[in-house]
């Protein structure tokens, strides 16, 4: 080895580009962490200084509020009442992404149609919606809609007797008996029917008749929520107008009302050009192989482009799925009680303001990260699998 | 050997980083603990870094307002905030700095407020907020002296057949919310047993909207506010009418950090001194002419005048860290209680109850000025 080729193998450290990336990377690390440690530092004094509440000790105090609707009343803690404002957040997430879901891909596929009407209904759905801010629209939907279009409660509207539907809220025909029951003898349903249903597509696959798996699952579920009505003595309750309130049935909050359909339409048009732009991405040959396959235009839909289509859209429809469970703390301007507006009466009520914000910010970062575990978990499932 | 070298000098590099970190390690916590003890010690009785001196430095009191509660703070088609508590935030700056329009109006929201207080973006917080223990408490904060005592009670429609709260079973009852309101009207509902729904908004006007298309059954607030709104109520003041009955107690105070003795006080007495003019006869039109002739000595020790004693003559420092003449500058640049009373909640119909002298069997009353 010549001295020469060793000089030019082995430059000076401080000249060397695998050193200098090194300390490049080292001093990034240092500054990112000398920031985080003087923020941290200013924390510490200025909470110490102005004497800011930091301790969660209020979260066993008595909430001294009600939550319309519940039996959550004035006596119990503060911690249930977060408690009751999750659950009220998750219901209008599981809901709002259920229906912005079906509407989004209907919107979607839509826009695709052949036919002009179609078309350009959904186009128009799309771009107005799109466009507008969403707290307007929510609150458009409280004030026009719920406030003004819905009758008093003195003349409310009673479709089939079945409904009582007033600015007060939407009564609906309900049952009698144990909620969580008749939710296990659906879910046993739904697994005895997808037993069902893989045996009747093996044996589709086998002979090559006509599978009935659809039929069969469908027919399964509802046998499964008679036997189980019949046997436990579920019973019906309808609503009827009594004073200034409605009794029996289910009553649905005007404002949740409000606001699911409000979310629902607002995150349904973005859905709607991700569907839409992903079935675009599809490969044309898929459709036209389809076609050579003599498909129906519902299967060529159904079994050929959509699988593919939503491949590529889950990633953005599960940020969607993101947005409108942030986006659900606007229902806190109209009062419905999920849980941005639970702290914001919690802190009106004597609580502290930074540890109760605190706690709700890490309630919202925990729903929105499980979120995203769910949706990458399907992600993965759904991803090509490159060999 | 090359890469021995490549991990030779970036663990070098690393020490190096971590030597300055740990540099900034040691400088930083101690320039922490030099804050943390200038704020103790103004905590001990130090006048040295009290908000007052900062106020008097900075020429400016930022007080802490609203800008849409008729009577007490609304801006006017000029941008300036009037109403009694706007008037009381005059006072301060009055009494502090000479100067009634040396104050800074600070548009806090209710959930904000002291947190506003606390991070110190607002010297003091006059914004109808009542005075509770867990407010004291928990929020870091020290009450004053009521400005005004409220109480809350609700506001139906005339022709709803509601002519008491016990009539209102089963009812909607509205609240603005973050405020005491909602847990007040909960405590109602249950004492009564009328089991009220009640639904809570951010903003008056929304409330105002469900009011109106019969959602809400029942208004629930402050009385003076519920006045308030009353007038402003599209198809007439006529048209809606308040309960007789109150079931809250809400002494609407001023509050300050808590810590901060100086600055209380000087708070404090400003308020005090608004009460004190009004019991001996003082406004902002008559206190020029009484001040140079009169021969009451309450009187020239309150208004910083001198006073003759056995051994010549003396101007009474209370020694509260504001100028003599606080009490005067604050009669005449806003003046007496009455007069704001009479100037912004007067013309709401709002009476002066128990927010009357002491003399005249109401709440207000003022240590002496000696």
């Amino acid at each position: 080895m010549s001295p020469l080729s060793s000089v030019s193998a082995r430059p000076k450290f401080w000249r060397d580009v695998r050193v200098l990336r090194w300390v490049f990377q080292i001093f990034v690390l240092g500054v990112v962490f000398g920031i985080l440690y003087w923020v941290y530092g200013n924390y510490q004094t200025n909470v110490e200084r102005s004497s800011v509440p930091t301790s969660f000790d209020f979260l066993s105090n008595p909430a001294s509020f009600t939550i319309p609707g519940t039996d959550f009343d004035q006596s119990s803690p503060v911690s249930a009442a977060f408690v009751r404002g999750f659950q009220n957040t998750m219901l209008v997430a599981i809901v709002g992404i259920l229906f912005s879901t079906i509407v989004g891909t209907l919107v979607g596929i839509a826009r695709l149609s052949k036919n002009f009407i179609v078309k350009t209904l959904a186009s128009a759905y799309v771009e107005i919606i799109r466009n507008l801010p969403l707290l307007l629209l929510i609150t458009f939907m409280n004030l026009a809609v719920v406030l003004q279009t819905f009758p008093r409660i003195e003349d409310a509207w009673r479709p089939f007797d079945l409904f009582v539907i007033s600015n007060r809220g939407l009564a609906l025909p309900w049952f009698v008996g144990s909620g969580p029951t008749l939710l296990l003898i659906f879910a046993a349903g739904v697994v005895v029917s997808l037993i069902v249903m893989k045996l009747e597509r093996a044996r589709a696959d086998r002979t090559g008749q006509k599978s009935r798996a659809g039929i069969f699952a469908t027919l399964i579920i509802l046998g499964f929520l008679l036997v189980g009505w019949i046997l436990l003595d579920y019973s019906w309750t309808l609503p009827f107008v009594d004073g200034r309130g409605t009794t029996g049935g289910l009553r649905m909050d005007p404002s949740f009302f409000a606001l699911i359909v409000a979310l629902v339409l607002y995150t349904s048009s973005h859905i709607a050009e991700i569907v839409r732009g992903s079935i675009q991405a599809v490969h044309k040959g898929q459709g036209e192989a389809a076609d050579a396959l003599a498909l129906s235009p519902g299967q060529k839909m159904r079994i050929i482009i959509l699988p593919q289509a939503f491949r590529i859209a889950m990633p953005s429809i599960g940020n969607q799925y993101l947005n409108l469970i942030k986006n659900s703390s606007l229902g806190a301007t109209i009062s419905y009680f999920e849980l941005t507006q639970i702290a914001q009466i919690t802190v009106g009520n004597g609580s502290p303001a930074v540890p109760a914000f605190t706690l709700t910010l890490m309630i919202y970062l925990s729903i929105s990260l499980a979120t995203s575990l769910i949706v990458n978990f399907f992600n993965r499932r759904l991803a090509l699998v490159e060999r | 050997m090359k890469k021995e070298l490549t991990l030779i000098s970036s663990l070098a590099v690393a020490a190096l980083v971590l030597a300055g970190c740990a540099a900034d390690d040691s400088s930083q916590p101690s320039a922490t603990t030099t804050v943390t003890a200038q704020a103790d010690g103004s905590t001990d009785g130090g006048a040295q870094a009290s908000l007052l001196e900062t106020v008097q430095a900075a020429g400016v009191v930022r007080c802490g307002t609203r800008d849409a509660l008729p009577g007490f703070a609304v801006l006017d088609t000029s941008g300036e905030h009037v109403g009694f508590d706007s008037d009381f935030c005059r006072v301060i700056a009055a009494a502090v700095l000479g100067d009634a329009g040396a104050v800074e109006m600070v548009d806090v929201e209710t959930a904000d407020r002291f947190t506003a207080l606390q991070n110190g973006s607002i010297d003091v917080l006059v914004r109808n907020t009542t005075w509770t223990a867990t407010r004291d408490g928990a929020e870091a904060s020290t009450f004053l002296q009521p400005n005004f005592y409220d109480g809350q009670g609700v506001m139906v429609a005339s022709n709803s057949g509601y002519n008491s709260v016990s009539d209102m079973k089963g009812a909607i009852v509205c609240v603005a919310k973050g405020t005491t309101t909602e847990g007040n009207a909960a405590q109602e509902s249950s004492r009564q047993g009328l089991n009220w729904e009640v639904r809570a908004f951010d903003e008056v006007d929304l409330i105002l909207e469900a009011f109106i298309a019969g959602q809400c059954d029942g208004w629930s607030s402050d009385v003076s506010q519920l006045t308030g709104l009353r007038t402003s109520y599209p198809d007439g003041t006529n048209a809606l009418k308040i309960l007789p009955e109150v079931f809250s107690k809400e002494p609407l105070a001023p509050a300050v950090l808590d810590g901060d003795t100086a600055w209380a006080s000087a708070v404090q007495w400003a308020i005090l001194a608004t009460i004190q003019a009004e019991e001996f006869g003082l406004t902002s039109a008559n206190v020029d002419s009484i001040r140079s002739s009169t021969t009451d000595v309450g009187i020239q020790r309150f208004l910083g005048v001198e006073v003759a004693t056995s051994d010549g003559s003396a101007i009474l420092d209370p020694g509260l860290g504001l100028p003599t003449d606080f009490a005067y500058q604050v009669v005449k640049q806003v003046g007496n209680y009455g007069e704001i009373f009479a100037r912004h909640l007067t013309p709401l119909g709002l009476e002066r109850g128990v927010n009357s002298l002491w003399t005249d069997g109401g709440l207000l009353y003022a240590p002496p000025f000696r």
